[in-house]
């Protein structure tokens, strides 16, 4: 912690400090600048802390969004074994930070919850209880949240072999404890227990919820997800940084793109490299291609569950012309791979911007043609308005972003308070609506839809005809194939990069853009090997999943459906 | 860069009359419908679904399908076991077994090549790997197993046999026609060298060109010992 002297501060890193140092707690806490400004606590300061940035109108850090893991033991120069690192962010600022709090060796690891600060963090713990083991005194529903109840160990700490099966069966199975026992209520009818899922048409994806219903209305509800958990963290850090990039596509497979265009930018970040602008610009331009095809799965998905399949075809027709283009590019549909750390895997086909603009043309028609169908219509209105209301408080407090955190009504958008790439370019705006119901969520993924097709017009307008698309750093770029074959210093490159992988400066990064969903997070580390030696991602749909249970109770069953459908739930990034 | 827009005070919470009163929405709705269907019927052929396997979708010459492993003018194989591809894979999936090939100039080739397609991601990692234009990808999207030991393709499926055509055409791949790239010489087409295809036996008398007499840490193991080291 002596590092306060040594790292020059930052102006927001040195107005924290100066914000602490009138706080009791300021010779307790560290602040250190590293990519973002951090902070570093004891386990036993960190819920007073955490009230403190929560309270304090000059830290105002009211909006969690990370909690990650790290397990130390296979690196070197940190203090301790295990740390929990949270990322933070202030809305009214729009300032992230980081929190670490070094939980002391020989013991084990634990520290006080946090999750009624923030709400959000109480599954983001359950995870770390799950993948890491660490305890989290006070917290009132500590059990596993993405492995299975037969699985034994933690798999995301550095001693845990990969290679081990724990097989789950039927018998496995534990309900959650309120919910074995049915409720009776004198003069009343009987409550039920019932589940819904994990395999259910309506759950999109693999979800168990659990609900107690009184008639119709759900009294209590607890979801439990997990089914798609495939480790990909745990994976990231047996592959190279390349290697990762398949996976990244994984997450989010309604937006592929996205996810790796997040992810490369955090390792790019990490190596210093600056990529062409036309590179740059295909990046954003498929980005917001992907944006929309979300927005319209969503949209289309939605609007099936509550018995509008009509629209579901008109919507899924632009996303099958932009999955041609996807292809076109790169070869495949939904698992594009198409970025790669320093650029993108091959330039754009000739015929890209006259495709882009046909797309321009053609997606509007099906938007206008939902929209006459649906924005309007009495019954969808029924089914929307009014229901799943998520209050401005309740969605900063659960940890929301992006079109769910916009329907609320803060304008918080990743592209507009640190615009990367040409964002801050294009002429755009960010929708918001302020009833947080499933109809505003409704109303702002069309009208982003229509934001994001300015937003291609803009950059098509800007697009080089002609230009690299990756950076020319042959140690992070593989060497063209005609310089590979003839050429042999390139081989030698080639070479280098295949069998050793980029070499990635020690450190760590959390670096975050706009998925579809809302903010998405990468929060890497690297001990300079082969490749990350810890990968975090920050999912957006997962403080949703975690508030779903406590927005749908009240209500009838069937508007738990239409409310599943607007939060926007990918079980691909939800469970990693 | 720009504001911020309600989309909510675009759109009053109160419906009219009209709307309320379902039917005049209705009509609505169906002009909607009726219009799509009108066009369908116009456009009957060239519907966006697909009647699979009747019709199939036009794929770019990028599309990431089933390997083919390229082959030089005299029909072996371009691959050299060099592993590249193999350690390029995330999904590990590439099993190479290296051997010594008689012919000098070619060195080594792969005894075992095997893609296991039930593993592979289609990622064209293998194809950015290769440093000698050995392995590219087709449009063949179809491979249906009935097992497990079915879905590893060894190089007898996924060798692109000379003269005849690539099924579904040709995808991602090194390089494309026209891009400037000049693919690697053709090993062979270069000239004989005196003992090929004799390596054992010049080996046996101490003449190989490429290894000295005697166990050394140079010395390759032959490929039938490789291969039980791999079984």
């Amino acid at each position: 912690m002596s590092s306060v002297e040594i790292v020059p501060l930052t102006p927001v890193a040195e107005k924290l400090r100066e914000r602490f140092a009138r706080s009791p707690l300021a010779s307790r806490v560290a602040v250190v600048d590293l990519d973002l400004p951090t902070l570093e606590v004891s386990p036993a300061d960190w819920p007073a802390v955490a009230r403190f940035l929560r309270d304090d109108p000059e830290c105002s850090f009211d909006l969690f969004l990370d909690l990650a893991g790290v397990d130390n033991s296979k690196r070197r120069g940190r203090p301790s074994r295990f740390e929990a690192v949270f990322h933070l962010l202030s809305l009214s600022r729009e300032e992230h930070l980081r929190v670490k709090v070094v939980l002391p060796d020989g013991q084990s690891p634990s520290l006080p919850t946090v999750s009624e600060v923030w709400p959000a963090a109480n599954w983001f713990e359950r995870e770390a209880f799950d993948l890491f083991g660490f305890d989290f005194p006070g917290h009132p529903n500590l059990r596993r949240l993405l492995c299975h109840d037969a699985f034994v160990g933690n798999p995301l700490r550095k001693d845990y072999s990969p290679g081990q099966r724990w097989f789950f069966t039927e018998e496995d199975l534990r309900m959650p404890d309120w919910a074995a026992h049915p409720e009776e209520k004198a003069g009343h009818f009987e409550t039920q227990t019932i589940s819904i899922g994990p395999s259910h048409p309506a759950t999109h994806g693999i979800i168990h919820l659990i609900a107690r219903l009184d008639g119709e209305k759900i009294a209590r509800a607890e979801t439990q997800i997990g089914y798609m958990h495939r480790c990909f963290e745990k994976m990231a850090e047996t592959h190279t940084w390349n290697q990762a990039i398949p996976f990244c596509d994984r997450l989010n497979y309604v937006s592929a793109m996205i996810n790796g265009v997040g992810y490369v930018r955090t390792v790019e970040k990490m190596l210093g490299i600056e990529i062409p602008e036309r590179g740059q610009l295909v990046r954003t331009i498929l980005s917001e291609f992907s944006r929309i095809m979300d927005h319209c799965v969503n949209i289309g998905t939605n609007l099936v569950d509550i018995g509008a399949l009509t629209n579901f075809w008109y919507l899924y027709q632009p996303r099958e012309n932009i999955y041609g283009l996807l292809e076109a590019c790169c070869g495949a549909r939904l698992t594009v791979s198409y970025v790669r750390v320093g650029g993108l895997a091959i330039d754009v086909p000739e015929d890209f911007v006259s495709r882009c603009r046909a797309l321009l043309e053609s997606i509007p028609k099906f938007l206008d043609d939902v929209d006459r169908l649906v924005t309007r219509n009495r019954i969808v209105r029924n089914r929307f308005a009014g229901i799943g209301v998520v209050t401005r408080d309740q969605a900063i407090a659960w940890g929301f972003t992006g079109p769910a955190l916009r329907a609320s009504g803060v304008a918080y958008d990743v592209r507009r308070s640190r615009p990367y790439d040409f964002y801050d370019r294009f002429d755009w705006d960010v929708p918001i609506a302020t009833d947080g119901d499933n109809y505003a969520r409704y109303l702002v993924r069309m009208e982003e839809m229509r934001q994001s097709l300015a937003i291609i017009r803009q950059a098509l307008e800007i697009f080089p005809a002609s230009g690299p698309v990756s950076s020319e750093d042959w140690h992070v770029v593989l060497p063209p194939k005609d310089a590979v074959y003839h050429d042999m210093e390139s081989l030698i490159f080639h070479f280098k990069l295949i069998m050793e992988g980029i070499r990635v400066p020690v450190g760590e990064r959390y670096d975050w853009i706009e998925g579809a969903n809302g903010e998405l997070g990468f929060y890497a580390i690297s001990d300079g090997g082969r490749g990350p030696y810890r990968l975090k991602h920050r999912p957006p749909c997962f403080p949703m999943m975690a508030a779903y249970e406590k927005i749908i109770v009240g209500g009838p069953l069937s508007d738990a459906i239409a409310t599943l459908g607007t939060l926007n739930i990918i079980a691909g990034e939800l469970e990693r | 860069m720009s504001g911020v827009v309600d989309v909510g005070v675009k759109q009053p919470r109160k419906l009219t009359l009209l709307e309320r009163l379902y039917i005049p929405e209705i009509v609505k709705g169906m002009g909607v419908t009726i219009r799509h269907l009108l066009r369908n019927i116009v456009r009957i052929r060239n519907l966006p679904t697909i009647l699979y396997p009747e019709r199939r979708r036009d794929y770019s010459d990028r599309f990431r399908g089933k390997h083919i492993l390229t082959t030089r003018a005299d029909g072996t194989l371009k691959c050299v076991a060099c592993y590249m591809c193999a350690e390029a894979c995330p999904a590990e999936c590439i099993t190479i077994v290296a051997g010594e090939h008689p012919k000098i100039a070619y060195e080594k080739y792969p005894v075992v090549f095997d893609i296991d397609m039930l593993r592979c991601v289609f990622c064209g990692f293998c194809v950015d790997a290769c440093p000698k234009d050995a392995i590219w990808m087709t449009r063949n999207y179809e491979m249906a197993f009935f097992n497990r030991e079915e879905a590893v393709f060894g190089i007898d499926k996924l060798i692109a046999k000379p003269g005849l055509p690539v099924k579904d055409g040709l995808g991602y791949r090194p390089y494309y026609p026209g891009d400037g790239t000049r693919p690697p010489a053709d090993a062979s087409s270069s000239p004989v060298i005196p003992g090929d295809g004799e390596r054992e036996l010049l080996r046996e008398k101490g003449l190989d060109l490429h290894h000295t007499a005697g166990p050394g840490p140079l010395n390759a193991p032959s490929p039938a010992e490789k291969r039980s080291r791999a079984s």
